[in-house]
């Protein structure tokens, strides 16, 4: 085992008839709260928290889950995710409060958990997230379905197109590109989570939210543009809001930059008062 | 008022700075943007620079791109390159003391030679080459490569041929068809080679121990694209900080997570293998070390040139100089005219270190004797009222040392405000608080791959097996732990004592 591991386990509770693993390591902090990561869409821990999750155990106990498609046919529903991420809460919480962060379709579920219980959830981070999908989202996530029901070639390209920044993809190599293209996951539980991004609406969950907040918004995002994060930083009681130069892959173009904010918030969540704007970094 | 001369050949200045490089100028440029003109600058060399100025050997740059590598507050829309050859940079350099007004402040020429604390005058004695300096502060810019390290080699300054230092090059030695041999493959000498390739008519590299190289990102900025960031410095901003958050990322090798060292491994040895092409070659610039345990190179024209046929990679140290004959490790011998000694600088125990003697007469370098330490990485117990810019805990393996020095001046800022609202006259770190900040220091180097990544490198000093030269974290952590004075952590003197 690799020391700079962090000791990282792996463990799962069931959910819904589904095993749904989590990781964990690092060492516990003081009275800090330990830190439950949830991905995004088509995402994992390994993928969109590969950077993150092994840094952030540098400086505190953090646990991970891989969301899974649940047993059950049908639709995937926002609620469950949101018992998967609660089940894993139960099991690693010790009945205190946690620090959850949520990217993307996870930041969704964050959310939600975090209206949920209001005393379980103590700090919430919500980076590119949205609360009611928009005409906007409908028509790129209509684009897709449509590539990927006739199977189209150019579904992973179109998905590179709207996850990254243009400026990070004119500085890559026909290669790279290819490369980043090839590693896109493609798989019924993607097809399920993509019905769901299409038709997400927390609007009256989020004015529930208690929790010291921070709202993260990249600059560039074409796939859940700023504009919902400053909804979400608007909806949000204790909420403060900041800015990364990025496109909604941020965990992939910036995660340095994640994870300076992240450390800095989880330091002391309450350092900048609500409604707090706070400046893009400039080195 | 700069200075007072007090007579008899003394000048008293409220602040002294010893050192012209990004250090001791972005000091005396935020001092002076602050309307504090009570400093002088002493310089031993009669030019601003640093290590810019005493490196210009053929090839010379630096490998942080050149808006990264600059001072955040005085973006130059004129660079020339994503990495500026070094010139570039020392003109940037006199070019930021002239048009800040730093000129009058310096006094060139002038060689610290000892500097010592009066208890009972509660201010620093500096004796120079040019007299007797007194002041209440001092704030010492050593940097990292200032003075040149030339290896202990039988013989050597015995050699028949040229030899010099690629820090002390000599430009008026004949180079074009010469026999030159090149001592080092570390950051300098990955330079000097492809130059020397050039133009010798043999050319030996004596490598004691492979670099990790990668490919240099390099081009030419156009004509449109610095007309660009001159209209548009927000640009520059952008770009910056593009850089910056790029080069964080590249924290996490350094960190030794295994992913990313398997990353930058392999794209360090595909670039070897798309460059060379004999077996036993690659296998000579093979590293026996994990990447990122000495600093990792970056060039485009190492590789090609050492594959040249009147190149010669000796894959071990040069042990022995006989007259015009340089002798390997293994017993190789090489007939030379010229002898490069591109073999890095002093940076675990630093020069300067032995000229600074603090309250009870000990120099720095004796305090030093386990290995260099600081506060917060720039204030030692027993070394009352100094500041150290770019010393012990300050250097990073991957993002821009100016960075670095501009949240230490931030710091030393902080420090100056503080005396004066307090009306402190004194500020000593205090023991307990340096023992505790160097704990948390061992305890983020652990597991890093300058200690775990078995290799000989100039970030971990000798004596004490500790990291005293690198700041083990990101660099934007130093800044939010050490751009903010921490006034708790030092002993404090009132000037006046206070009325019962």
């Amino acid at each position: 085992m690799n020391p700079n591991d962090h000791n990282r386990s792996t463990d799962s509770v069931f959910v819904d008839g589904t095993e749904v693993p989590y990781y964990a390591a690092g060492a516990s902090q003081g009275d800090r709260p330990v830190l439950v990561m949830v991905h995004g869409s088509t995402g994992s821990t390994d993928s969109h928290y590969g950077y993150l999750f092994p840094m952030l155990a540098f400086r505190q106990r953090v646990v991970s889950i891989d969301l899974r498609q649940p047993a059950q046919d049908g639709a995937l529903t926002l609620t469950q995710l949101v018992r998967q991420v609660g089940a894993v809460i139960d099991r690693v919480s010790g009945g205190k409060p946690v620090s959850l962060m949520g990217y993307s379709l996870g930041a969704v579920v964050a959310a939600a958990v975090a209206a949920e219980r209001p005393d379980g959830v103590r700090n919430l981070m919500l980076v590119a997230g949205w609360m009611k999908t928009d005409a906007h989202q409908q028509l790129r996530n209509g684009i897709w379905r449509e590539l990927r029901s006739t199977s189209s070639q150019a579904i992973r390209n179109t998905m590179l197109f709207c996850a990254f920044s243009a400026g990070f993809i004119a500085a890559r190599t026909p290669q790279e590109l290819a490369g980043m293209a090839e590693k896109i996951t493609l798989d019924g539980f993607v097809d399920q989570q993509m019905d769901l991004n299409g038709r997400i609406d927390i609007v009256d969950q989020v004015s529930k939210i208690r929790a010291t907040t921070l709202v993260v918004g990249c600059t560039q995002d074409q796939m859940v543009p700023k504009a919902h994060s400053l909804q979400l930083f608007g909806a949000i009681e204790d909420a403060r809001y900041t800015e990364i130069d990025s496109g909604h892959a941020v965990v992939f173009e910036r995660p340095a930059e994640l994870l300076r904010l992240v450390d800095s918030f989880l330091r002391e969540p309450s350092a900048s008062a609500a409604g707090s704007i706070l400046p893009a970094s400039r080195p | 008022m700069n200075s007072i001369d007090t007579g008899s050949g003394t000048t008293f200045t409220d602040i002294l700075i010893v050192g012209a490089g990004f250090g001791g100028l972005g000091m005396g440029i935020q001092l002076k943007r602050r309307g504090k003109h009570a400093f002088l600058i002493l310089e031993r060399a009669d030019d601003v620079g640093g290590t810019w100025r005493d490196n210009h050997y053929p090839g010379v740059a630096c490998d942080v791109p050149s808006h990264l590598y600059s001072f955040s507050f005085r973006p130059n829309a004129h660079w020339s390159h994503v990495f500026s050859p070094g010139g570039e940079i020392q003109q940037y350099l006199r070019d930021s003391a002239r048009d800040e007004g730093l000129l009058p402040h310096i006094r060139f020429g002038t060689t610290m030679r000892d500097a010592r604390w009066s208890e009972a005058d509660r201010q620093w004695s500096v004796q120079t080459s040019q007299g007797l300096f007194t002041c209440r502060v001092l704030i010492a810019c050593p940097g990292h490569l200032a003075d040149e390290h030339l290896p202990e080699i039988e013989g050597l300054s015995s050699f028949a041929g040229d030899i010099f230092h690629s820090a002390r090059w000599k430009h008026d030695v004949a180079l074009k068809g010469k026999r030159i041999g090149v001592v080092g493959s570390g950051a300098s000498a990955i330079q000097v080679v492809p130059e020397m390739a050039a133009i010798a008519s043999e050319l030996v590299v004596f490598q004691r121990s492979a670099p990790y190289v990668i490919p240099r990102a390099n081009r030419r900025y156009t004509e449109a694209e610095k007309r660009l960031f001159a209209r548009d410095p927000s640009q520059m901003d952008k770009l910056r900080a593009e850089l910056f958050w790029a080069g964080e990322t590249n924290f996490a090798q350094r960190r030794n997570l295994p992913r990313f060292v398997r990353e930058a491994k392999e794209m360090a040895l595909a670039h070897l293998h798309s460059q060379v092409e004999d077996p036993q070659l690659r296998a000579a610039l093979t590293p026996d070390y994990e990447i990122g345990c000495k600093r990792v190179l970056i060039s485009n024209d190492y590789y090609p040139a050492l594959a040249r046929s009147k190149v010669r990679l000796e894959a071990s140290a040069l042990q022995r100089v006989e007259g015009h004959t340089a002798i390997s490790a293994r017993g190789e011998r090489f007939e030379l005219d010229v002898l490069v000694c591109a073999t890095g600088f002093e940076a675990t125990r630093p020069p300067f270190a032995k000229l600074i003697h603090g309250r009870d007469g000990q120099s720095l370098d004796a305090h030093w004797d386990q290995g260099m330490q600081a506060f917060d990485s720039i204030a030692v117990h027993g070394y009352p009222n100094l500041f150290i810019i770019n010393g012990p805990n300050t250097g990073l393996g991957h993002n821009s040392v100016v960075y670095i020095i501009e949240a230490q001046v931030d710091y030393i800022l902080g420090a100056l405000a503080h005396a004066e609202q307090q009306q402190v006259a004194v500020l000593e770190a205090d023991a307990a608080a340096e023992a505790r900040y160097m704990d948390m220091l061992d305890t983020r180097a652990q597991g890093t791959v300058w200690l775990a990544g078995g290799c000989k490198s100039w970030y971990v000093d000798t004596r004490s097996r500790r990291l005293t030269l690198v700041w083990p974290d990101y660099a934007y952590a130093f800044r939010e732990a050490n751009a903010t004075f921490h006034p708790e952590g030092y002993l404090q003197t009132q000037a006046v004592e206070a009325t019962p």
